[in-house]
């Protein structure tokens, strides 16, 4: 599910229950048992959960150009309302900030959602690399968050993968179903659908702990 | 009548809304301990107490060395960096001992994930404590007893943990070092290294 569906979702539970509490409480009060009493109120509770949880989770998430990350995910000091809204944003076990930071995005600068009907460049200004001490990585998942079979094996573009720099030291990376003319080393091979990246950072660098550095856009091109 | 129903109602809405909210993170982190200790990454489900360590093969083909009745949280949602290990620690009948070879420089963290609200309690690796040999004595909530001189202790807030090893590949050519380090990377219960 990519984020727009997470957004409709989550108003619709919202607008569903609601609309129970107020229409068999208030407006149409009918002869109403107390197993109904119990079971209504723990489904109705359930999705008032997820409201809360995913609304809470949008309050905290840090949107940079179009990516989302949160930080201070995975302390073990950390409230269990803010836990629960790292659970809506990273489905796993998460890592702290020190130790790595992810970025994610669905939809590209006009928050249309990325697609390989289209051509995207990622271009990082001279020296703007994301600082660390470890690695990092761009990685291209399709829209169920598998990796993309491509001619070359490559799943992702990094650190270490010979990103060929411009003239004036940038780097751009090409983002796109079929490889780039000329530019087949930054190629960041994209499915024929919809697809999601991932920006990984580990041991990020401090910039990116206290918020200096900004994760430069994905510019739709074609 | 309606506001007693109402107030039972309320009630349980309430109480669940919470409950769901607080084991959110649980209920993710139980896919996990699922994946592992029933389905598995291979062949095999992974036994409690063990680390395993992605094949070489299912890091350089990823979707193809992919086998249909395992988990598919190996290459769900995963990076193409790091060689990926994991495990689902027990320490009810003791400590574990994590030993760790010499990573010579490289990048490789083990990540201790308290399962019941998905925080990590510990880190071994490059940034925490360096990328020397080591041993690490995983200690659970209840467990009163003495260090081995030759270990460092980490303290669970659990009994169960959620352990998570990562060791960065360079490159295609670099795979099988990076295998063989992360090979070392291992689990032992205490006992049996406490009578060497």
């Amino acid at each position: 599910m990519n984020s727009k569906t997470f957004s409709i979702l989550t108003a619709l539970i919202a607008v569903v229950c609601g609309y129970f509490i107020i229409n068999s409480f208030f407006l149409n009060p009918t002869s109403r048992n107390v197993r109904n009493d119990v079971l209504q109120g723990f489904l109705i509770g359930f999705g008032l959960a997820f409201v809360t949880a995913q609304i809470y989770a949008r309050i905290k998430i840090t949107k940079i150009n179009g990516w989302t990350t949160m930080f201070g995910c995975g302390e073990p000091d950390n409230g269990f309302l803010f836990r629960a809204a790292c659970a809506q944003v990273f489905l796993g076990p998460i890592n702290v900030p020190k130790e790595a930071m992810y970025w994610k995005r669905d939809v590209d600068g006009a928050g249309h959602l990325l697609s390989g009907k289209h051509d995207y460049v990622m271009h990082f200004p001279a020296g703007q690399l994301p600082p660390n001490n470890a690695f990092w990585s761009l990685t291209m998942g399709d829209s169920r968050n598998h990796f993309v079979p491509n001619s070359l094996n490559r799943y992702n573009v990094s650190d270490r993968s010979g990103l060929v720099p411009n003239a004036d030291g940038s780097v751009d990376i090409y983002i796109q179903n079929a490889a780039p003319t000329g530019h087949e080393s930054n190629w960041l091979p994209a499915s024929t659908g919809k697809f999601i990246l991932w920006l990984r950072v580990y041991m990020p660098g401090q910039t990116i702990l206290n918020g200096e550095y900004k994760v430069p856009p994905v510019v739709k091109v074609s | 009548m309606i506001l007693e129903d109402l107030l039972i109602f309320g009630s349980v809405m309430i109480v669940a809304w919470f409950l769901f909210i607080y084991n959110w993170p649980r209920m993710l982190l139980y896919v996990y301990k699922r994946a592992i200790l029933v389905k598995g990454f291979g062949e095999d489900p992974i036994p409690i107490n063990t680390l395993y360590l992605e094949p070489q093969k299912l890091f350089a083909e990823p979707i193809t060395s992919q086998s249909a009745s395992s988990s598919n949280l190996a290459t769900v949602g995963a990076n193409h960096d790091t060689l990926l290990s994991g495990g689902w620690l027990d320490l009810r009948k003791g400590p574990q001992v994590l030993h760790v070879p010499d990573m010579k420089g490289r990048y490789y963290s083990v990540q201790f994930t308290n399962p019941s609200n998905n925080t990590v309690f510990a880190y071994v690796g490059k940034r925490a404590t360096g990328t020397e040999a080591g041993d690490y004595l995983i200690t659970g909530p209840n467990w009163k007893g003495q260090v081995p001189s030759a270990m460092k202790q980490i303290s669970s807030p659990k009994n169960s943990v959620l352990v998570l090893g990562r060791v960065l590949v360079e490159n295609n050519s670099d795979l099988s070092t990076a295998h063989h380090l992360a090979e070392q990377i291992r689990l032992t219960p205490l006992n049996q290294k406490g009578s060497i």
